[in-house]
Order: C-alpha cells, then sequence, then structure tokens
C-alpha cells in the first residue's frame, strides 16, 4: 500500500506493476501510478522492461506432440468413439 | 445548449497519448475530430486535465480539449465518453517549459534551505533533477514542501504551480 | 466449490467451442487432433511442476486426454472448454504428485511463498534519505537495444531457465498467462486461485524472470 496519498515511490511502483498491466489496481492507485511514470524516467523503463519481458516469455513455444503420442491418443479416441 | 466543457491535455510531440500512445486527430487551424471511448475511470475513456490538475501531467505539447457525453470528475482528472480536441496551446513551448522547471527548482532551493535545520540532502537533489524536466521538479518543489510542513503545504505548492501555468498560458480558469 | 467459483467471466462455452465440442462428440478425428495440439504442450509444462520426471508427466497428460475423452458427453459447458481441460490434468497431476510427494525429499521444490521484494532494494535510496523509495540509478533503456538480442535465441533460454527456476505455482501461472496466453479469470479457474493469489504469483514469477534477463541483458 502506497505510503503517501499524494505520491508513489518507484520502490513501490514495482511492486504495483503487475496490477497495473492488468489494470487492477484500485482508481487512486491507478491514477498516482500514471502520475509517477509522469516524471520517474526510470520507472517508464522499468514498466518497458515488464513489458519486454512478458513478449519474450510468450516467444516460448510450446513443444509439439511427439508422434507416438498423438497416434496413441488417437487410438484412445477411436476407442471411445466406439463405446 | 449545455455548456461547452473544457479542459486540458499534454501530448508526447507527436500528438499521441502519453500513456497509450493512442493517436489523437490533431486540430490544424480547426479543431480535431470527436474521439468516443467507453468509460471505465482509470482503465479507458478520454482522460483531460482541470487547471489544478495540470502540474500533475506536465508533458511535452499541451492541447485544449473540449469534453461532451457523460463526464466524470476524479480527483486528479476528468475522464469523458467523448472529446475532440480544439487547439494546440502554443505558449506551452520550450522556453516556457525551461521556465517552469527553473521556477520549481528555484522554489525547491527555497524550500529546502529556508527549513529550519535545512533540508541539505533535498536541496542538492534539485540541480541533478533539471535536466529531467518540468514534470520532476514540479513533484521535487511539492515533496519538500510535504517534508517541511505536511500534506496541505504539498497541495498548496501544487496549486502555486497551476497559478504560475495559468498566468502564462492565458488558460481559462474555473468558474 | 473452487475459490474462483462459477464465475461469468470464466466465460461458459463460446460459440466457437460449442462448435468444436459437437465435432469432438461425433467423432471427428480432426478436432480431436487440434485440440491435443493446441493443449498438449501447456499440459505436459504445468504436469511438468507437480511430479518429479519428465516421464511420469508424460503419463499425466496421457492420464488426463482420457479423463477428458470419459467426461466429454458429460460435459455442461458452465466453465470453458479449455479451463475444464487444464482443471481435469491440474487434478490428475496433483493426485500423481501427492502419491509421489510420499518418497520425494522436501528439498525438491522450491517454496511456494517465496517471499521477497521484486527488486533489490539495495537498487532505491534509503529510508531517511532524500528522495528515498527511488531509483538509486536507474534501470537501463531497453527500447535501445538491438532486435536481434531481444530477439536471438540465447535470451530465451535465459528467460526458459528463469521459469524453470520458479516455484511451483509461480511456474503454473506464467505459463498458463504469459506462455499459453490464458485470461486471469481462464488461470484462475484451472488452478483454482482467487484472482488476488493468481496475480502476486504472476508478479513473483515476471519479477524473477525480469531480474534474471536485465542481469544477461546488462552484462
Amino acid at each position: 500500500m502506497p505510503e503517501s496519498a499524494e505520491h508513489i515511490t518507484c520502490q513501490e511502483v514495482v511492486e504495483l506493476v503487475t496490477g497495473y498491466l492488468e489494470a487492477a489496481l484500485p482508481a487512486d492507485e491507478m491514477a498516482l501510478f500514471e502520475q509517477h511514470l509522469n516524471f520517474c524516467e526510470g520507472c517508464v523503463w522499468y514498466v518497458d522492461q515488464m513489458r519486454t519481458t512478458i513478449a519474450t516469455v510468450g516467444r516460448i513455444s510450446e513443444e509439439d506432440v511427439p508422434v507416438e503420442t498423438r497416434e496413441r491418443l488417437l487410438m484412445a479416441f477411436r476407442g471411445w468413439k466406439q463405446s | 445548449m449545455e455548456a461547452v466543457v473544457i479542459a486540458y491535455k499534454f501530448m508526447r510531440l507527436d500528438g499521441t497519448s502519453v500513456f497509450t500512445g493512442f493517436g489523437w486527430p490533431l486540430p490544424n487551424g480547426r479543431p480535431g475530430a470527436w474521439v468516443d471511448a467507453r468509460i471505465d475511470p482509470c482503465r479507458s475513456g478520454i482522460h483531460a486535465c482541470r487547471p489544478s490538475d495540470l502540474p500533475l501531467w506536465v508533458g511535452r505539447t499541451l492541447y485544449e480539449v473540449e469534453l461532451d457525453g457523460e463526464i466524470v470528475e476524479q480527483p486528479t482528472k476528468v475522464v469523458a465518453s467523448r472529446g475532440r480536441l480544439l487547439r494546440r496551446v502554443e505558449a506551452w513551448d520550450d522556453a516556457l517549459r525551461d521556465a517552469y522547471t527553473r521556477m520549481c527548482a528555484d522554489r525547491a532551493h527555497e524550500l529546502a534551505l529556508g527549513a529550519n535545520p535545512p533540508l541539505a540532502a533535498w536541496d542538492a537533489v534539485v540541480e541533478p533533477s533539471i535536466p529531467e524536466g518540468p514534470a520532476l521538479l514540479g513533484f521535487v518543489a511539492a515533496r519538500i514542501a510535504e517534508e517541511i510542513s505536511g500534506t496541505g503545504a504539498y497541495h498548496r505548492e501544487r496549486a502555486g504551480q497551476t497559478e504560475w501555468l495559468v498566468e502564462r498560458l492565458g488558460l481559462r480558469t474555473e468558474g | 466449490m473452487s475459490r474462483a467459483g462459477i464465475d461469468n467471466r470464466t466465460a461458459a462455452v463460446s460459440s466457437k467451442e460449442a462448435d468444436l465440442l459437437a465435432r469432438l462428440r461425433d467423432g471427428d478425428e480432426k478436432a480431436f487432433e487440434s485440440l491435443v495440439d493446441r493443449f498438449h504442450g501447456t499440459m505436459l509444462a504445468v504436469a511438468r511442476t507437480y511430479v518429479k520426471t519428465r516421464p511420469v508427466a508424460e503419463d499425466v497428460v496421457q492420464d488426463a486426454w482420457l479423463g477428458v475423452l470419459n467426461g466429454l458427453d458429460g460435459f455442461e459447458g458452465r466453465s470453458s472448454l479449455k479451463t475444464w481441460i487444464l482443471r481435469i490434468l491440474v487434478n490428475t497431476a496433483m493426485t500423481r504428485g501427492v502419491r509421489e510427494a510420499r518418497s520425494v525429499p522436501f528439498s525438491s521444490f522450491a517454496a511456494d511463498e517465496e517471499e521477497g521484494p521484486a527488486v533489490d532494494p539495495e537498487r532505491f535510496r534509503g529510508r531517511g534519505d532524500a528522495f528515498s523509495g527511488h531509483w538509486n540509478g536507474y534501470p537501463n533503456d531497453w527500447s535501445s537495444l538491438p532486435e536481434e538480442t531481444l530477439l536471438g535465441r540465447e535470451t530465451l533460454a535465459v528467460v526458459k531457465r528463469a521459469i524453470d527456476e520458479l516455484p511451483a505455482m509461480q511456474q503454473r501461472v506464467i505459463t498458463l498467462r504469459d506462455i499459453e496466453g490464458s485470461s486471469a479469470e481462464e488461470a484462475c479457474g484451472a488452478l483454482d486461485l482467487s484472482s488476488g493469489n493468481q496475480r502476486v504469483l504472476l508478479h513473483r514469477a515476471r519479477s524473477h524472470v525480469r531480474a534474471a534477463l536485465e542481469r544477461h541483458l546488462d552484462a
């Protein structure tokens, strides 16, 4: 929770960033967060780093289904179909 | 006929919104086109400043904006479902930005060194902050005021910043 | 009833899913294959956070798919198809994980509740300093990095490793949210988490990965 009602610190920003990106902060914290970004280049870069991190994680592609697994599952599906 | 609601909006140099990057239809001798948005305070909607909000949102360029539709007043901004940019406030240029930065820096020094005992550490932060611009210096000055005399002083300092801006920018003030 | 509850936002079956459901019940093999393709990798990644080894995880996923087939006719669509499938996977994995835990030393899994700030407090000015709580030195501007650096294989490897290091629940949340692309509501539904808990876990996970990326990029 912010220590002051008028402003938040960079240390608070790095804890609130996920809530901010999820648009899940209460309205007053949202406003304080953006007011802070408005004057703090360091935190603008931090939030940008977080966005880049999320985008990079998003580039991880899940494994493809191995052929044997696919065949086994298809057989199971055919078996299920029949019952 | 309803009164026209006038507010202000700081934007990036290229006319895009500071936080969303939204590209506003810019005025060019005539008002820009109307923009509609769904209101969800602090999440979506047209965000704008009353004069008293200006110091909190100081940015590169300043526009006068007309608001319409559903208008919600929040503690530090106004959110509307409809808005259009009327004109750029030309007076807010680099020279005035620098003058405002200097004014806030001088106030910060005055407050820090006038305190008993003087806030040497805060005073030392002022000059190095200058390259980062008016928004930071405005905050530093208000923050120092708050450090010395509390929340009321923070708001009074901000009010002083608003007064300075309104006067030099020739803005329409609240009724 | 789970804490996530039957939430409107968990999105009951969409029309696209209703289509898929009909085709599956009809015995459409292509439909089933596309379902498997879509979720198998995520299911494996999540299963992996519940059990000791990869072969066991593959087993769990296989069992989960059988569970999906067994339940398909009775599926009422109160949650989305995706949430339902992931929930079966989680339940199957949890059961197996519990069975395994009887022979697994505690030290195998990092504590789920990893307390700790998102950023080392040393990076900020201390209490009692002027400007306390503000950056001591700003983090770097990554937008000025060459694209190839951020898009490279090495960077991806750093990120993967950072995720593998995470406590189990954090790993599950970031896998569903940021790799698979689930919404917050879907992740809560699949993992039986309150939205607040989900957000805290996501926050810790992302903070850890960002820090790892920063160490790599700033080196």
